[in-house]
């Protein structure tokens, strides 16, 4: 449901600012967002002076600028840096994408702002808890299912059949694009969100798999699937270009052949 | 601690497990649509120029058949419609189940009345005309 105010103890207060770093001449604003549950309170918003010249090149060399020289109980998760994990994800500048190949060319002037997730729990500053999120990917069932005894050697498949997954197969299950779905924020608990959706799709056309029906009566309700308004936010943040509402239009298509 | 302690992530994806229900509506929504790109350009262009007449010119383009019969229509896929649409604000905006349900039935009842009292004004001018 809407909630349009945070819920109590949520709300980011004006936190410290860390002393500028000595020497620099390219100096950018960064305010990040702190929480720790250990210390309780609310959360606050931090600010660092980052020398651009020392950083690197992408948003997650300056997080580990900051760790590194100024201020080491900044915590946020990472693990391959080159967008294949999808630990990186979080919310730069207002837009919900992956750390690691956010480059800052890209970045908009004035102060950058980074935030995690949005509407997810958070475990400690910029790293959220996807305990539902991935629930709901383990909801669809995302892997081969058939009833045709397993061949000896391996399912085989046409290259017409394989070039249907692209476009699908590439997710990182980042979250960036569920969590900057308004209709998640508001329906979380029972709408399974672009990820989760695109994964379906992404077993829903597989010519291996044999559940394609199952597949379908799990997904057919109102709220797991129809909550999508096609609002596009997913398409739009998506750090590896995918478009998971293209693809549950495809599963709506799909429920429409169905029973036409 | 709170009440949900203990649930597992599992138990709350899987909910109250799926409606296997929605795609009647979703098509429903769509067709309804669809008749509106043509119903609502007529109506809007019919409106300006009955507008430029008076009462009585308004009341001679509404009893001729074909106006009659698309006003009539026209209310029917706009409320049609509008039923759908409202269903899905009231279910996305209004946590409260009492609430929801509450205004859930009066969207129903608020949609057919809207229907029965144009389509009611139409025939009345349409038969008031002596068509
Ligand atoms: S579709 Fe894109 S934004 Fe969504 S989880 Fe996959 S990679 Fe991340
Ligand atoms: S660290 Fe793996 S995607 Fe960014």
């Amino acid at each position: 449901m809407v909630q349009l105010t945070l819920p109590k103890g949520s709300a980011p207060k004006k936190g410290k600012t860390w002393p500028k770093p000595q020497g620099a001449t390219n100096l950018r604003q960064f305010r990040i967002y702190r929480y720790s549950p250990e210390e309780g309170g609310n959360p606050r918003w931090d600010t660092y002076w980052v020398d651009m010249d020392r950083a690197g090149t992408m948003i997650l060399d300056v997080l580990f600028y900051i760790k590194n020289n100024v201020d080491p109980t900044l915590a946020f998760r990472r693990s391959c840096r080159e967008g294949v994990c999808g630990s990186c994800a979080m919310n730069i500048a207002g837009q919900n994408t992956i750390a690691c190949t956010k480059g800052f060319d890209e970045l908009p002037g004035g102060v950058i702002t980074i935030a995690p997730l949005p509407s997810q729990p958070v475990v400690k500053d910029l790293i959220p808890d996807l305990t539902s999120f991935y629930a709901q990917h383990a909801y669809v069932q995302p892997y081969l299912k058939t009833v045709t005894p397993d061949p000896e050697k391996e399912w085989k498949q046409s290259e017409e059949d394989r070039e249907e997954l692209n476009g699908l197969y590439e997710c990182i299950l980042c979250a960036s694009c569920t969590t900057s779905c308004p209709s998640y924020w508001w329906n979380g608990d029972k709408y399974l969100g672009p990820a989760a959706l695109l994964q379906a799709y992404r077993w829903l056309i597989d010519s291996r798999d044999e559940a394609t029906g199952e597949r379908l009566d799990d997904l057919e309700d109102p709220f797991k699937l129809y909550r999508c308004h096609t609002i596009m936010n997913c398409a739009q943040v998506c750090p590896k270009g995918l478009n998971p509402a293209k693809a549950i239009a495809k599963i709506k298509h799909m429920m429409v052949e169905r029973v036409s | 601690m709170s009440s949900h302690d203990f649930i597992t992530p599992a138990k709350m994806a899987r909910g109250l497990g799926s409606a296997k229900s929605g795609t009647e509506t979703h098509i429903r929504q769509r067709v309804s649509a669809i008749a509106l790109i043509f119903l609502v350009p007529w109506f809007v262009y019919s409106i300006i120029n009955a507008m430029s007449g008076d009462i009585v010119d308004a009341q001679v383009w509404a009893a001729k058949p074909w106006n009659a019969i698309l006003l009539i229509l026209t209310a029917g896929a706009a409320f049609f419609h509008m039923r759908i649409g409202m269903q899905v604000v009231i279910e996305d905006y209004i946590a409260k189940t009492g609430t929801k349900s509450a205004l859930l039935i009066l969207n129903s009842f608020a949609c057919i009345a809207l229907f029965v009292t144009v389509a009611l004004s139409v025939l009345k001018i349409w038969i008031g005309a002596g068509v």
